[in-house]
């Protein structure tokens, strides 16, 4: 089973996909900021990251960059109220740039997308 | 069109040890009173390009004060810049990784700036080069990256990342130092090689760079963004000569060897490099020194005339009865009586004391060499104290006492 790591700092938000990601076969393990993402990132080993861009102590942008020298082998989504970042160079280090809707069907394409390539992948 | 130069300082130049003992490799000086980045520095002002960055990293301080004193000449206020970013760990904790990582570590700084064009230049080459033509070229070909290539021995592949190009200049395949190298078109004893200095499109630099940090590549642009690049963009060698403002010339002078010989280049009568070119000046940082006073020694002591012959001296040069023939001395070196140099190098604030005798020497900074001593007579005796180089230079570092 493969497992989603879910770092948002809106606790309805982290619980809306824990409920909506568990029904759809994921293991889903959570985080509030930047930081604890970082701080579980090697005990939780997710298989992909669900990342909220506007966080306290550790925004999504400088959290991705630390990701990416930590743990180049975990897959990113970003996700977020605004499309605005998408012009931020950072963001293009993500698998994929969705924008935040209750209905996470557009999600949930790019979560089995990401997670179909990355099993493919040697 | 909107065109930063960002400069990479960050270069550890081992093999120029021990003149990078105490300083990074651009930092080393070069050509009597300039340091190596000056070259590089002063091409972008020339050039027009004057939104510049000097990436640094190991030993800066002296680079830094070099930059800091010598370089605050563009007004901030109109736009125009040179600032020193070390090495912040912003995004990273680790030193850079290589020469990609170094400008992929700074991808906040060009976010900010948001430029059309980013001109990669290397901190730590000798040539001057008019980059308004190299940009004219990239834009041409409607380029995403062109690459400045220079025409090269076949025998020196193993230094040099060598480009394969078409017809119409586009490279179609890159080998960092092959040992059977591409050779050119029609010119079977000849490489393209890449001087190691680029102009990247913002975007599709930005987005190799990001790919190549999601890798376990070496980050480097010669190993790894040029291939991956040349696959799927537009990648394109332009000749150095249809560049270069005078002969073309360039050095990289990575080791002792070749620090000598090029120091030595600008002896000649009509040198290939040319210093005194009023259109094109090389700025530095220089202080105030007294003009060059070249006498004789005291009669009462003895009589000897004070000369200097193919020689470059440079403000506040002393010299009082000794004779120096064939080398460089920076600012304020004393030569006394009887003294003799020949074919060296000799940095600031050098004192030769009487009698001394001096050859195929390079003496760093404020060493003072004592009376009667004989340096590069003997190279066994002076590998016991000094640097020798296989080729048969003494270095003496600062700080050392004869």
């Amino acid at each position: 089973m493969a497992k989603i790591l879910v770092v948002d700092d809106e606790e309805h938000i982290r619980l809306l996909y824990k409920q909506e990601l568990t029904e759809e076969g994921y293991e889903v393990t959570l985080a509030t900021n930047g930081k604890e993402c970082l701080e579980i990132i090697d005990a939780e080993n997710p298989d992909l990251i669900i990342l909220d861009i506007r966080m306290p102590v550790m925004d999504g942008i400088e959290t991705l960059g630390r990701i990416i020298n930590k743990r180049k082998d975990i897959p990113v989504i970003l996700n977020t109220a605004y499309s605005s970042y998408k012009d931020d160079f950072m963001t293009w280090a993500a698998e994929a740039y969705v924008v935040k809707s209750y209905d996470l069907s557009e999600l949930k394409i790019k979560i089995q997308e990401i997670i179909s390539r990355k099993k493919g992948s040697p | 069109m909107k065109i930063i130069a960002m400069i990479l300082a960050g270069g550890k130049g081992e093999r120029l040890y021990p003149l990078t003992r105490d300083r990074a490799k651009p930092a080393v000086p070069f050509g009597a009173i300039y340091r190596i980045i000056d070259f590089s520095l002063s091409n972008c002002v020339n050039s027009g390009i004057r939104r510049i960055y000097v990436l640094t990293q190991y030993k800066s301080l002296s680079l830094n004060r070099h930059i800091q004193l010598g370089w605050n000449i563009l007004p901030n206020k109109l736009g125009e810049f040179i600032n020193v970013i070390s090495a912040q760990q912003r995004i990273d904790e680790h030193w850079y990784r290589g020469t990609a990582d170094a400008v992929f570590q700074n991808i906040y700084t060009l976010e900010q700036e948001r430029p059309d064009l980013v001109l990669i230049l290397a901190g730590d080459h000798v040539y001057k080069m008019d980059y308004r033509k190299l940009i004219q070229f990239h834009l041409e070909k409607k380029a995403d990256l062109t690459i400045p290539v220079i025409e090269m021995e076949k025998g020196s592949s193993k230094e040099f990342g060598v480009v394969e190009a078409d017809a119409d200049c586009r490279i179609i395949g890159f080998t960092e130092k092959p040992v059977k190298p591409k050779t050119v078109l029609g010119k079977p004893e000849s490489i393209l090689a890449s001087m190691g200095i680029y102009v990247f499109n913002t975007q599709p630099m930005v987005r190799r760079l990001i790919e190549d940090a999601k890798t376990d590549s070496q980050h480097d642009f010669g190993m790894n963004i040029v291939p991956s690049m040349i696959r799927s963009d537009r990648v394109f060698a332009f000749p150095f000569e249809e560049g270069s403002r005078g002969k073309p010339y360039w050095k990289d002078v990575g080791t002792i060897d070749a620090y000598f010989a090029a120091n030595m280049d600008l002896l000649a009568p009509e040198p290939a490099f040319d210093l005194f070119d009023r259109g094109w000046p090389i700025y530095t940082h220089e202080e105030s020194h007294p003009p060059v006073k070249i006498i004789l020694s005291d009669k009462e002591v003895g009589k000897s005339d004070g000369i200097a012959l193919n020689s470059i001296i440079s403000g506040g040069c002393e010299i009082r009865g000794g004779r120096v023939e064939n080398s460089l001395l920076s600012p304020a070196v004393r030569v006394e009586m009887d003294a003799k140099v020949n074919n060296s190098i000799l940095l600031n604030e050098v004192k030769v004391s009487r009698g001394a005798q001096i050859r195929h020497a390079i003496i760093d900074k404020g060493v003072e060499i004592s009376e009667g001593m004989k340096i590069g007579f003997n190279l066994k005796e002076d590998a016991k104290k000094f640097t020798v180089t296989e080729s048969g230079f003494v270095v003496i570092p600062r700080w050392i006492r004869t």
